[in-house]
């Protein structure tokens, strides 16, 4: 054979080998999150099974995980779970999967006492009382995601009974004051 | 010359000490109004109105408690009489008459009194309003009259500033503007959540009774006229018994239904966990 042949031959066989390794690669996909909510009582766990998914690929899916872990929280509800909630949604922030405010007022919305829904730029006559009956819909709707935070997974009953009481006072005094307020122009 | 000048010298020492005590009160009182905003739901001008429709309250009680009385009494018989479908009988009519002569002095009791009544209602209704509308309607948005109700800013947990009495209460009238007046009274003007709980309650409670007190004036000269016919027949009508009954309700407070209170917010237990998410 002669050497110009030869390697010819050598550089056939080579690119055969680069395509067949290339072909071999792409035939053996890299792992994929296939997205499935965490599963078991074990609400640390679960946590970190959702970090893991939302931090590739499923973070469309953020809403569905935080009401997983909910529900797996409620399993065993201690006053510890709110720090796990709290820091899960710190670092949701961090990973870019929320904003700042919206970490804020997820967590405000189960485990605070406050009503994010009252969250407000202008005065009650002009903002709040020509929606007076929306707003009080939405704070009774966040008053039972303030029962599922703070009463059924955070076990905190004297801060549900405070979130509770403030629901019924500003009713009283939303009615008032949107009276005193005149009608709506 | 000398004692001149060290009596001076004293005198000179006294004052700087006044001014220097009055100086710091001064800053204290600034610092107290600066850090704790208080809202002026209660100037005096309403209180007193407050005070002034509790005593008209009661002078129309007092008028309408023995006529009242009276007719209870006179039913009581009718009924133990068993008048009731034996409306022939002489007995029973002259026991109807009486009756319905005590109903018509009732009536002319109320006729009399409920104008002056429904006059200091509205006074008090309106001043309040206007004290809502400027102080919590314009003042405030909806997340700082949270944070007035949560009790924020007023130094004082929300646990020791609750009101005692909450929503409209079968209690006589006068007592419910009397119990008003205190509730008003002992919260000092420190308690900003309760006023505000207050000032809601008494305003809602003004309009409900100004409302009323239109009705019935509107319902009086009708039952009257009525009952000046009925004297004629000497028959109960069932009306009277229900104008009766709700005169009663207004005025005693008896049969209406007591809201139970709300119990006040406990604080914070000390090792409560805080997020630094925490609105």
């Amino acid at each position: 054979m002669k050497p110009s042949n030869k390697i010819r031959v050598c550089s056939i066989v080579t690119v055969v080998a680069i395509a067949t390794s290339l072909a071999a690669c792409g035939s053996n996909p890299a792992q994929k999150t296939s997205c499935s909510l965490p599963e078991g009582p074990d609400l640390d766990r679960a946590i970190s099974a959702a970090r893991f998914d939302l931090e590739t690929g499923c973070e469309h899916e953020f809403d569905a995980y935080f009401q997983r872990l909910l529900v797996i929280a409620e399993g065993d509800p201690k006053k510890e779970n709110k720090a796990s909630f709290s820091d899960f949604l710190i670092w949701a922030n961090d990973a870019g999967l929320l904003s700042k405010v919206q970490a804020r007022e997820t967590y405000n919305r189960y485990f605070g006492v406050k009503y994010v829904s009252l969250i407000s730029d202008y005065s009650v006559c002009s903002q709040t009382c020509p929606q007076q009956s929306d707003v009080m819909r939405n704070m009774n709707r966040e008053l039972a995601d303030k029962e599922q935070g703070l009463l059924k997974i955070s076990a905190d009953r004297i801060n549900y009974t405070r979130a509770s009481n403030l629901f019924q006072e500003t009713e009283l005094v939303l009615e008032a004051t949107c009276e005193a307020c005149g009608p709506i122009e | 010359m000398k004692i001149a000048t060290c009596c001076e010298r004293i005198a000179a020492q006294t004052l700087y000490k006044q001014l220097l005590i009055g100086w710091l009160l001064m800053a204290v009182a600034v610092y107290a109004s600066a850090s704790a905003p208080t809202i002026n739901l209660f100037p005096t001008t309403v209180l007193e109105e407050i005070k002034h429709t509790g005593s008209v309250a009661a002078e129309m009680e007092t008028g309408l408690q023995a006529v009242i009385s009276q007719l209870d009494e006179q039913q009581k018989l009718y009924l133990e009489s068993k008048c009731e479908g034996n409306e022939g009988d002489p007995g029973c009519e002259r026991i109807a008459r009486q009756l319905g002569k005590s109903y018509l002095e009732m009536l002319n009791v109320m006729a009399d009194r409920l104008p002056e009544m429904e006059t200091a209602v509205n006074a008090t209704s309106s001043s309040l309003e206007k004290r809502i509308r400027s102080e919590l309607g314009q003042k405030k948005t909806s997340w700082t009259l949270q944070e007035l109700l949560m009790g924020e800013g007023s130094g004082n947990p929300a646990s020791t500033s609750q009101p005692s009495l909450r929503g409209r209460s079968g209690m006589r009238l006068s007592d419910r503007f009397s119990q008003y007046y205190k509730l008003v009274a002992r919260s000092g003007g420190n308690a900003n959540s309760s006023l505000a709980v207050i000032a809601s309650d008494i305003y809602l409670d003004m309009q409900e009774t100004s409302s009323l007190i239109a009705r019935t004036r509107e319902e009086i000269s009708r039952a009257t006229l009525m009952e000046q016919l009925n004297q004629s027949f000497g028959t109960i009508t069932p009306e009277m018994q229900e104008v009766v009954a709700g005169v009663k309700a207004i005025l005693f407070g008896e049969e209406m239904n007591v809201i139970p209170m709300a119990v006040p917010p406990a604080g914070p237990s000390d090792n409560d966990y805080e997020s630094a998410l925490q609105l």
